[in-house]
């Protein structure tokens, strides 16, 4: 009870139910969703096209809202939040990857990166700095100027990727991140993500190659809105904030294309 | 918050810079408007300014009394008021002239009746001309020095008459005029005196004496079925510091007079050096009238194309918000988009306001427009006003978008 107290799940859905259409029409994207996610997890969420990860990510992300059941953030439920308190938490505390990138079409790539730290108040000068480091990690210090429709798929999404981990999100919902890279890029990106989740921060990815929920400490199936099968990696407790030894075995495969890439330049 | 007010000019900045055609054409109907107010309110105080100045250099201590009611004594209505002394039959009396004269204080005073109809030699007939029936005592307020002969007095002939030298050169090709005749309304006149020219068209008189024949009040009635028409009093007190007292019994004196009803007014002061002039109103209502529908016209320009920009950028709105933004951060950032075209559009009305003044004064008039703080504060005010009335409801639009339903529009 006491360490509940403490430390509350960071998302409880209970029931989480979402449905479109009317009468005839209606379906239900999300059937009653019983969630718990803490602090620290590595999720890879997994499952048929349709199934409902995008929309399960959106309401996570405080985009959108569910019809039915309840969703608690950090034990706040969201639906007493106001729509400025919602803003505050997307601003500071969340940071999404959408799986078609949404980059905004007439900012270059360095002040797409920068905008979530336009409504942090940061000035120009720090934004432009943080977001060409960001950009940096992603070897993508060449395109800084570049119009998003100058770039490939593959650095469109990465840019997409900057722009979220920029704001040192304690929580990243990223969807498909790497649906459009080769598998080298897929592990820089893979290294970023597992880099955020060493230093304490939650993860929930939605994926659909197998390869990567190696990464993960947790992989849930979901099938037509439900939660199908839900693992974690077995793994001791402890290592979940400090998972050196885990983690560097993992890692394994990671590094491998990244000395080829080293060994190619 | 204050942080991202610069972020949202270089923003506006870029999407009005990036829909240069589209924001230009917008802003027009602003800039017109402004420009209109600019060149009635610059012009309006440049005429304020000189018969200020005129008022001062005869000593200031003048007061003037007008028919009509006293309601316009605002400079806004003075805009837009048709002038009082435009109406046929006049409310001032001979009586109220010789009452206002006995008034302790009152040092000369002199009643003006201006006469329609021409004035000719036989052959030659000026359209300009003015005919104005006074008395002697005018030259004691006024100052109408004389270049040749003498001014009418109490002892030259009902039938003479003082001539200005614009006047004498139109109907006889010459200002050496003295001794010669024209006729007006079936009478003849015999030229006693020139006046100097004066080059003030614009003066409190709203008698340009340069083109004007001054004539006896008596021939004047005579025109007039023997009836003083009176336009204008025109007084002037002992001295200035008298000047307040004496506008205060003339008010008493013609309220008994005119049994209570207010239908005069006695201006001293600012009010005074108001432009009265029948054109000047006609043309600045006609602005005015302009300056409203061009701003109105240029909000709903403004209004319009900030619910395309809403529309066009509903994507962007749902990106921005799904990283942070809060419905104020979009508020804002339309908002000063809006309010940069109508500030720009006022700015620029503004420049364009004064360069066509200064055209029409140096082309038309005998002054020039006044630069001064309170039309640039106007000019802003108004601008501001109308980027935030018709900026507000798109701003407030795009803010109220929700984030999921904005990130689904596809473009
Ligand atoms: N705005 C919408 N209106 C109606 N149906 C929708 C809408 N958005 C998503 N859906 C439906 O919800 C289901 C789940 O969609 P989504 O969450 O995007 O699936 P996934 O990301 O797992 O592929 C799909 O069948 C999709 O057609
Ligand atoms: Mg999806």
């Amino acid at each position: 009870m006491e360490t509940d107290e403490l430390t509350p799940p960071v998302i409880a859905l209970s029931g989480l139910t979402k449905r479109y259409g009317l009468g005839d029409a209606e379906h239900t994207v999300l059937d009653g969703l019983d969630l718990t996610i803490d602090k620290g997890e590595f999720i890879a969420i997994m499952g048929p096209s349709g199934c409902g990860k995008t929309t399960l990510l959106n309401i996570l992300g405080l985009l959108d809202r569910g019809d039915d059941g309840d969703y608690e953030l950090d034990g706040r439920n969201v639906e007493t939040m106001t729509s400025a308190g919602r803003a505050r938490i997307r601003s500071n505390q969340i940071g999404l990857v959408f799986q078609n990138f949404n980059l905004v079409s007439r900012l270059n790539v360095i002040e797409n990166v920068a905008l979530p730290l336009t409504y942090q108040g940061k000035h120009k000068t720090k934004r432009l700095q943080e977001a060409s480091k960001m950009l940096g990690t992603f070897h993508l210090s060449e395109r800084e100027y570049y119009m998003p429709w100058q770039l490939s798929g593959g650095q469109t999404q990465r840019v997409a990727i900057a722009r979220a981990l920029v704001n040192n999100p304690s929580i990243v919902l990223a969807d498909e991140p790497t649906g459009n890279l080769d598998s080298r890029s897929s592990h820089v990106i893979m290294e970023e993500l597992a880099d955020i989740h060493r230093r304490g921060n939650t993860i929930i990815m939605v994926t659909h190659n197998p390869d990567l929920t190696s990464y993960a400490s947790r992989v849930i199936h979901m099938v037509d809105g439900r939660i199908d099968s839900d693992t974690k990696a077995p793994r001791p407790k402890k290592g979940e904030l400090a998972p050196k030894k885990p983690l560097g075995t993992k890692r394994k495969p990671a590094k491998k294309p990244r000395k080829t890439k080293a060994r190619k330049s | 918050m204050r942080l991202l007010i610069t972020n949202h000019l270089a923003n506006a900045y870029e999407s009005l810079r990036a829909n240069r055609l589209r924001t230009g054409l917008t802003v027009l109907g602003v800039t017109i408007g402004i420009a209109s107010i600019t060149v009635v309110l610059s012009l309006s105080a440049g005429a304020t300014k000189i018969i200020g100045d005129q008022v001062a250099q005869a000593g200031g201590a003048i007061a003037v009394v007008r028919p009509g009611s006293p309601d316009h004594d605002t400079q806004v209505n003075n805009i837009t008021a048709t002038l009082a002394g435009a109406q046929p039959t006049s409310s001032l009396t001979q009586q109220d002239v010789s009452d206002i004269g006995n008034i302790p204080g009152v040092s000369a005073v002199a009643p003006l009746m201006l006469i329609g109809g021409n004035v000719t030699t036989g052959s030659t007939t000026p359209n300009d001309a003015e005919i104005l029936a006074t008395t002697p005592s005018l030259t004691d307020i006024v100052s109408l020095p004389m270049s040749d002969g003498q001014f009418i007095d109490s002892v030259t002939n009902k039938d003479t008459a003082v001539i200005g030298t614009q006047l004498a050169v139109n109907l006889y090709g010459t200002d050496q005029a003295i001794g010669r005749t024209f006729h007006t309304h079936g009478m003849t006149f015999t030229v006693i005196g020139v006046l100097k020219l004066t080059n003030t068209p614009v003066n409190y008189n709203n008698v340009d004496f340069d083109h004007a024949a001054i004539i006896g009040i008596d021939s004047g009635k005579a025109f007039n079925q023997g009836v003083a028409s009176i336009q204008q009093i025109d007084l002037r007190a002992s001295n200035d510091s008298k000047l307040a007292s004496v506008v205060d019994q003339v008010n008493k004196k013609l309220s008994s007079n005119h049994q209570g009803e207010k239908d005069y007014v006695v201006l001293s002061g600012d009010a005074l050096a108001h432009p009265a002039n029948e054109l000047f109103y006609t043309v600045a209502a006609t602005l005015t009238t302009i300056a409203g529908i061009s701003l109105l016209v240029g909000g709903i320009g403004i209004m319009n194309i900030m619910l395309v920009g809403v529309s066009e950028r509903t994507r962007e709105i749902g990106i921005r918000k799904s990283l942070g933004a809060s419905n104020t951060h979009i508020t804002w950032q339309f908002l000063i988009e809006s309010l940069a075209m109508s500030l720009g559009g006022g700015l620029t009305g503004y420049v364009i306001g004064y360069l066509v003044a200064f055209g029409v004064a140096r082309t038309f008039l005998t002054f020039d427009p006044v630069f001064n703080w309170t039309i640039a504060g106007l000019s802003f005010g108004i601008s501001l006003l109308v980027g935030l009335i018709f900026g507000l409801y798109p701003a407030v639009r795009a803010a109220r978008k929700d984030p999921i339903e904005a990130l689904r529009q596809y473009h």
